[in-house]
């Protein structure tokens, strides 16, 4: 398992992605044939609009007047925003994003913090027990979240957090994946500069501040905000906590959805609400967004 | 009590880069023992508190008949909720369109992609850039929301896809309501949101290559689908692999919103898949029983699945060394 986990990123890592003048394992640039570039181009545009559309669907849906709804124009005109309108006073669309976010936040930087910390010590040090506190985190990524749900809600239950978004968070404060991506990360680290720090006599605690986390910037950027982005569409555990409240978007959407019915623009409204701050940080930071999903290969 | 370690241990490897400065030999190496010990506290912590801790009490759950409610008692029944898992034939079902879901996904998160990035190579960089970004957009969408975009998508008052159908000269129904299309449906989402992933993660893959293979091959007159047969795939397999595990591993987690926003597993259980079924035995029938007994076989049978895979693809993959 850990074998496959950690060969997709070391062979990205050789060659950064998205290097324009290379060759994809085929032919030198000179040997393409006009033909072939052009069906590719046709073939991919195609592509791309069909994985586009249904998300320019929905925001063209949504920006549409409610008598419009059904109109089958490729142009909202003219756009309104009273979709929009409708769902920020019907729903509690404010607080939900923000709920949501701070959510997604309170995961990440968790998932981020233990794992740095535990990746440190697997990276650094031989202890006894390593291989068997290793297996410990492949094992639990192995362990589908189904078949704990029912113990992890009764203790949830037990603890008073049921309907609470505390009770969403605390279970997913760590996670064993980000401990495995990242252990990878520190093991290629020059063991030359932790020894140089150790003759300096920095403690272990200032050498991981000071000389490993601000040399791993990038790795830690991608996999924060990948966290952040799987946090953000997590969907089965606040379902089960949340079932008496709409404190989270997507659950929040969902009885929307059943509510409104085929109020289509609506529906399609709050949807859009709800992708818009993962489209926001894919648009903004599309580099760390992709070498993570790289990387990774979760969820 | 603690200072009694035996210093014979003092040879450790982690002994070596511990500092020495302060109060004497014991001392040194106990610190050089717990150390990493304690950097791995906060996550073994969480770790045996919200996984393995409940592994154990599912195992424990399996074993006895509970409605979930904290006053009722807990009626020991042996393994009767595994011979009455098994008997079930929602269960059949569920692991049957489980297969189903998991060899469709395979189209979208595999084979689908090795052809867009074979295609990619066609076009030159910064247009391969862009049209591999649009491709990914769809990955990013919530969960819910893409079933919402969807179920308007295919709805048959005023939907897209009707009306192209319709204008074909076809009549579509409601396809999420169809027992022979829902799971078609499903598919369709879920591999919607699927694709662009897998082509970014081939793609990746296939940038990690050495070009000098194929320019090399090119050279001795190989042609393009030969390059492709006996280079570029045996190379991308350590990559096909690890989407191939991915796939098993985590279809049926893909599935699950999906399902759960749009059929709620109908209609009469042709889109359930077995977590859907987890979820219902433990969260609409309130049998901690049989759930808990259902998902140790699932476990089970994934764990095992896993490592086959991971066995086979050892001797299977071929690495450029």
């Amino acid at each position: 398992m850990a074998l496959v986990i950690v060969d997709a990123p070391s062979r990205v890592t050789s060659s950064p992605s998205g290097t324009d003048a290379r060759v994809v394992g085929d032919q030198p640039v000179a040997a393409r044939s006009r033909g072939r570039v052009v069906t590719g181009h046709v073939l991919l545009a195609l592509l791309a609009v069909v994985s586009v559309f249904p998300v320019y669907w929905m925001f063209a849906t949504a920006f549409r007047r409610p008598d419009d709804a059904l109109s089958a124009s490729l142009i909202p005109w003219p756009p309104t925003l009273e979709n929009f309108k409708y769902v920020w006073e019907t729903i509690p669309m404010a607080s939900m994003l923000t709920n949501t976010f701070a959510m997604a936040a309170v995961m990440a930087v968790s998932q981020l913090l233990v794992a740095v910390l535990a990746a440190y010590a697997f990276a650094r040090w031989n202890f006894f027990g390593k291989q068997l506190l290793f297996l410990l985190f492949v094992g639990s990524w192995l362990v589908p979240f189904q078949v704990t749900m029912i113990p992890n809600y009764l203790l949830i239950s037990q603890m008073g957090l049921l309907n609470t978004v505390a009770g969403v968070v605390i279970p997913n404060l760590c996670g064993a994946f980000g401990v495995l991506l990242l252990r990878q990360h520190m093991e290629a680290f020059p063991h030359e500069l932790l020894d140089a720090s150790v003759m300096d006599g920095q403690s272990s605690w200032a050498t991981l501040w000071k000389v490993v986390l601000p040399n791993m910037k990038p790795a830690l950027a991608a996999l924060g905000i990948m966290l952040f982005i799987s946090a953000w569409n997590e969907y089965l555990w606040p379902s089960l906590v949340l079932r008496q409240s709409d404190a989270l978007v997507q659950i929040g959407i969902r009885s929307f959805m059943g509510a409104e019915g085929n109020n289509w623009g609506a529906v399609m409204a709050a949807s859009g609400l709800a992708c818009l701050p993962i489209f926001l940080i894919y648009l903004f930071l599309q580099r760390y967004v992709v070498d993570a999903f790289v990387r990774s290969g979760l969820k | 009590m603690f200072v009694e370690v035996p210093t014979s241990v003092g040879g450790q490897p982690g002994a070596e880069i511990t500092d020495t400065r302060s109060r004497g030999p014991k001392w040194s190496v106990l610190r050089s023992h717990l150390t990493p010990l304690l950097y791995l506290l906060p996550a073994v912590a969480l770790l045996v508190v919200w996984v393995y801790k409940p592994l154990a009490e599912t195992v424990g759950l399996s074993f006895y008949k509970w409605n979930m409610i904290p006053t009722t008692p807990k009626i020991p029944v042996g393994l009767e909720n595994y011979a009455t898992v098994l008997s079930l034939p929602e269960l059949h079902q569920a692991l049957w369109n489980t297969v189903l879901y998991i060899a469709a996904f395979m189209v979208f998160s595999l084979v689908l992609p090795v052809g867009i990035a074979l295609l990619c190579g066609q076009v030159t960089g910064r247009w391969r850039t862009f049209y591999q970004a649009l491709i990914f957009v769809p990955f990013l969408v919530t969960p819910v929301a893409s079933s919402a975009i969807w179920r308007w998508m295919f709805n048959p008052e005023g939907g897209t896809i009707p009306r192209i159908a319709a204008s074909l000269g076809f009549e579509m129904g409601n396809i999420f309501r169809d027992p022979k299309l829902a799971l078609l449906g499903v598919v369709v989402v879920v591999g919607w949101q699927m694709l662009g992933f897998g082509v970014l993660v081939i793609s990746a893959g296939m940038a990690g290559i050495n070009p000098d293979y194929s320019s090399a091959a090119s050279l001795d007159g190989a042609s393009r689908s030969m390059i492709t047969r006996r280079i570029t795939l045996p190379l991308l397999s350590p990559t096909l692999v690890f989407l191939a595990l991915m796939t098993i591993l985590l279809g049926a987690q893909w599935a699950y919103p999906v399902i759960d926003v749009l059929t709620q597993g109908g209609p009469s259980g042709s889109t359930t898949n077995i977590y859907y079924l987890l979820y219902e035995f433990g969260f609409r029938n309130f049998d901690a029983g049989l759930a808990a007994a259902a998902g140790m076989l699932f476990f089970l049978g994934f764990a095992i699945i896993a490592l086959v895979f991971v066995r086979v693809s050892d001797r299977l993959s071929f690495y450029d060394n």
